[in-house]
């Protein structure tokens, strides 16, 4: 009977081979995927994405759960950087905010929420009358996501994360200006404090002024490093130790060297990225960044 | 094109066709007899040659050629008794007045060609900045940016016009456009010719538009694109962007998605084809189509539905010429089969050209895609048995039969290296290590690219388990893919025509020898 086995090894040794290379792939992937389950993420990573003149912001708190900070313009290069960050496999992000809806910070979030199962789509009340928006809602629900309208006063807790939304108040979402009405949110985690202030402007960053009452960590410096915004006095207020411009190539002179000049003047270490993608993650008391 | 039908015969025999096929190969080169089915060889081959001479654009040049053939003709018919009989092609006497008589195509070719040509430069398109309306044509390409439509335009206008459209609002097969902008010429040159392939006389950038209404277009058409994009949509979302816009590329043609530097990944590699539709798609198409309704039909439905299912395939992925080429050649075997008739590859490779140039006469000329897939296919055909016998290498040998990927690839490329010189940025050697390494993955790759599309019907959950395997394999290719065009040695010499037509010579000239010598060998 051993003859008749390694008689018919030998016929179809390649399929056998073949086979055996198969089985091995399958049990390695099933290993890597029972392994994710139970590690998680050991810890709080913020990253900063590289997708062009645009935001996307991608949290990954300690629990493992995953929040992105819009998606960039629409030529779906967030798709790509995302794709560098989540393991081939993760197919899942449980939260995604859009901060306002200006074709530069939800337009990628059209093929996010076509591509990924995303457990809840955080927006504020503000809407636009763009073609692109009407597609974004159309995905929305196709794809069955549920929507949660913010506004001042909210917060997301999970786990030891605690993510509150300071801004924007009535006035704000009323504004004339769109820009004004972006949700500004400050994530504490780990006993980091960071602060994600979308396009926001003089007008609305001195309404938040009264609500800093810490220090932050790390500023996603507003408007892509606009001159009209990241005012003196807020800059002073929240006094950021590491401050983070997502910028592309632009014809609106973002980053303005008043803003570079006046963050350097709180003494701010500035990362851009054009240069390349941000990731902030925590290191004992200090903070490990990586471009 | 590589992966060929007929070459895959062999893998799978789908039928135990494998005996009937290896004859039809080995068939002599030129035995004219004038049966029936040389008379349609003949005939379609005089009628693609004057379409290929219109064109070229020489004016009465199909004349002329047609005057000197039937000149040669006259001349063989005279003195038929001296060619010496040592060569194969002796022709019965009457074989040269049949001959003869079936020339009369080659001009009639070049007419519908000039005929075609006429009716297509009448369009009557808007001048200027003007308001004009239409129906969308063809499933729109989208990238991340923009939308191209085709867009067939209604009265007063008549005619084809490429839009170039912001990305949204989406536009789909079958909408009502009311356009308002300037229709302008295509340029460069390339790419007019490219567009008039496509029967576009006209491109209008970045227009206002706005939809008007839909489902003007035929329904099953609709209905196909609506498959296609629902098994799109199930890649995107069981892979990332990479991996998934190769998938689509691998099973249904779909090139949209590739990024501009993988596109080059690809060229530079020398594995463009791969994401081109070929035999090997429609061979795997019509063998589950086959497997699945044997099960419930009687042979002869399970066979009619089939060639349904084979002809939607197509329409489905927007007829692309390889695959156009596969599905025309892949149904004459399978009519063939049923009927219990000899499929003979000369012939069924004849048809095929014939009707893709009737449906559109510019196709010959100037449509690369379908150069390379006819080429790519006679190099299959014809040479790689040659190389065969040539080295003496056993069928199937090898591990994974690797050494009969390396042969068809090999012939394959040898028969297209003049187009990849002149029209792409040339021909690299280290193409056929990086398809040996590729192709052997592929059929697997399409399989599991198949299930997934047909496990997204049933649930999300199915589908994942499916995109992991999916993953190893994608990411393999892609990582081939990406290293050999990173490290691709361009080989682009200056190419004249009289070069070319060496080489083919050449190319032939081996062919024959070697059938010669291996009878010879057989006889001794």
């Amino acid at each position: 009977m051993l003859k008749g086995i390694r008689a018919a090894l030998a016929r179809h040794k390649n399929k056998a081979i073949i086979l055996l290379a198969a089985v091995a792939v399958l049990d390695a992937l099933l290993i890597a995927q029972i392994g994710a389950l139970h590690s998680g993420h050991a810890s709080l990573a913020i990253s900063f994405l590289n997708v062009g003149q645009g935001d996307a912001t991608l949290l990954v708190f300690p629990t493992g759960v995953k929040m992105l900070i819009d998606g960039g313009p629409l030529d779906g290069r967030v798709l790509t950087e995302l794709a560098k960050i989540l393991p081939p496999t993760d197919r899942y992000i449980d939260l995604v905010v859009m901060s306002h809806p200006q074709v530069d910070h939800f337009g990628g979030l059209i093929e996010v929420v076509k591509r990924y199962r995303v457990g809840a789509f955080l927006m504020s009340a503000r809407v636009s009358e763009a073609a692109a928006f009407a597609e974004l809602e159309k995905a929305l629900a196709e794809r069955g996501v549920r929507t949660v309208t913010l506004g001042m006063g909210d917060a997301i807790t999970n786990g030891g994360t605690e993510a509150s939304v300071l801004s924007p108040t009535t006035a704000l979402l009323t504004s004339k200006e769109t820009n004004d009405a972006c949700v500004v949110m400050e994530v504490l985690s780990e006993g980091i404090t960071s602060l994600f202030t979308g396009d926001i402007g003089g007008k609305a960053e001195a309404a938040l002024l009264p609500l800093i009452t810490r220090r932050i960590d790390i500023l996603k410096v507003p408007h892509h490093g606009s001159k009209y915004s990241s005012g003196a006095a807020f800059l002073n207020a929240v006094h950021p130790a590491l401050a983070v411009i997502e910028v592309g190539k632009n014809s609106y002179g973002h980053p303005a060297h008043e803003t570079l000049a006046r963050l350097a003047s709180v003494g701010a270490r500035v990362f851009r990225t054009d240069e390349g993608s941000v990731t902030v993650t925590p290191h004992g008391e200090s903070l490990q960044i990586f471009q | 094109m590589v992966f060929d039908f007929f070459y895959h015969l062999q893998d799978t025999d789908l039928y135990g066709l494998k005996r009937i096929y290896t004859n039809v190969i080995s068939c002599k080169l030129l035995v004219i007899s004038m049966r029936s089915y040389d008379i349609f060889f003949f005939g379609a081959l005089f009628f693609l040659l004057g379409v290929l001479v219109a064109s070229v654009g020489v004016k009465a040049g199909a004349l002329w050629l047609f005057l000197a053939l039937e000149l040669g003709c006259a001349v063989a018919w005279t003195f038929f008794e001296r060619i010496p009989s040592r060569f194969q092609w002796r022709i019965a006497r009457k074989g040269w007045l049949a001959m003869a008589a079936l020339l009369i195509l080659l001009p009639a070719g070049a007419l519908y060609y000039t005929q075609d040509d006429r009716n297509f430069r009448a369009a009557r398109l808007p001048t200027g900045k003007a308001s004009f309306s239409g129906v969308v044509a063809d499933d729109p390409k989208h990238s991340g940016t923009s939308q191209e439509a085709v867009l067939a335009l209604a009265a007063p206008y008549t005619g084809n016009v490429l839009l170039r459209l912001r990305s949204y609002p989406v536009v789909t097969y079958g909408d009502e456009l009311a356009v308002s902008g300037a229709v302008e010429p295509p340029a460069p040159a390339g790419y007019a010719r490219y567009l008039t392939k496509e029967r576009v006389s006209g491109v209008v950038a970045f227009p206002e538009f706005s939809v008007k209404g839909s489902g003007h277009g035929s329904r099953v058409r609709a209905f196909l694109f609506d498959v296609r994009h629902h098994v799109t949509a199930a890649f995107a979302r069981m892979l990332p962007p990479e991996e998934a816009a190769f998938l689509g590329g691998i099973t249904l043609g779909e090139r949209s998605e590739l990024s501009k530097e993988f596109k080059e990944s690809l060229q530079k590699s020398g594995t463009t084809h791969i994401v081109a539709l070929s035999g090997y798609n429609i061979t795997i198409v019509a063998w589950a189509a086959m497997g699945a309704f044997v099960f419930f039909l009687r042979r002869r439905w399970a066979f009619a539905l089939t060639v349904l299912t084979i002809l939607g395939f197509v329409l489905m992925t927007g007829g692309e010429a390889s695959v156009v080429r596969a599905a025309i050649m892949g149904g004459l075997l399978l009519i063939a089969r049923e009927a219990g008739r000899r499929y003979r590859i000369r012939n069924a490779v004849a048809l095929a050209a014939l009707v893709m140039v009737l449906a559109n006469p510019k196709v010959l000329m100037f449509d690369v895609g379908f150069q390379l897939s006819f080429l790519a296919l006679l190099g299959i055909a014809c040479l790689r048995p040659a190389l065969g016998a040539f080295f003496k290498i056993p069928e199937g040998s090898g591990f994974l039969s690797w050494r009969d990927n390396l042969m068809t690839t090999t012939s394959a490329q040898l028969a297209v290296v003049p187009l990849l010189i002149t029209s792409f940025s040339g021909f690299s050697p280290l193409s056929l290590i990086a398809n040996v390494l590729v192709l052997e993955l592929i059929p697997l790759t399409m399989g599991v690219g198949f299930i997934a599309a047909l496990l997204a019907a049933a649930g999300e959950y199915l589908v994942l388990v499916c995109g992991w395997l999916a993953w190893v394999l994608l990411r393999f290719e892609i990582g081939v893919i990406k290293f050999f065009g990173s490290i691709s040695l361009q080989f682009a010499p200056a190419m004249s025509v009289w070069l070319i037509v060496v080489y083919y010579a050449a190319l032939v000239g081996f062919i024959i020898y070697v059938k010669r010598h291996t009878r010879r060998a057989r006889a001794a």
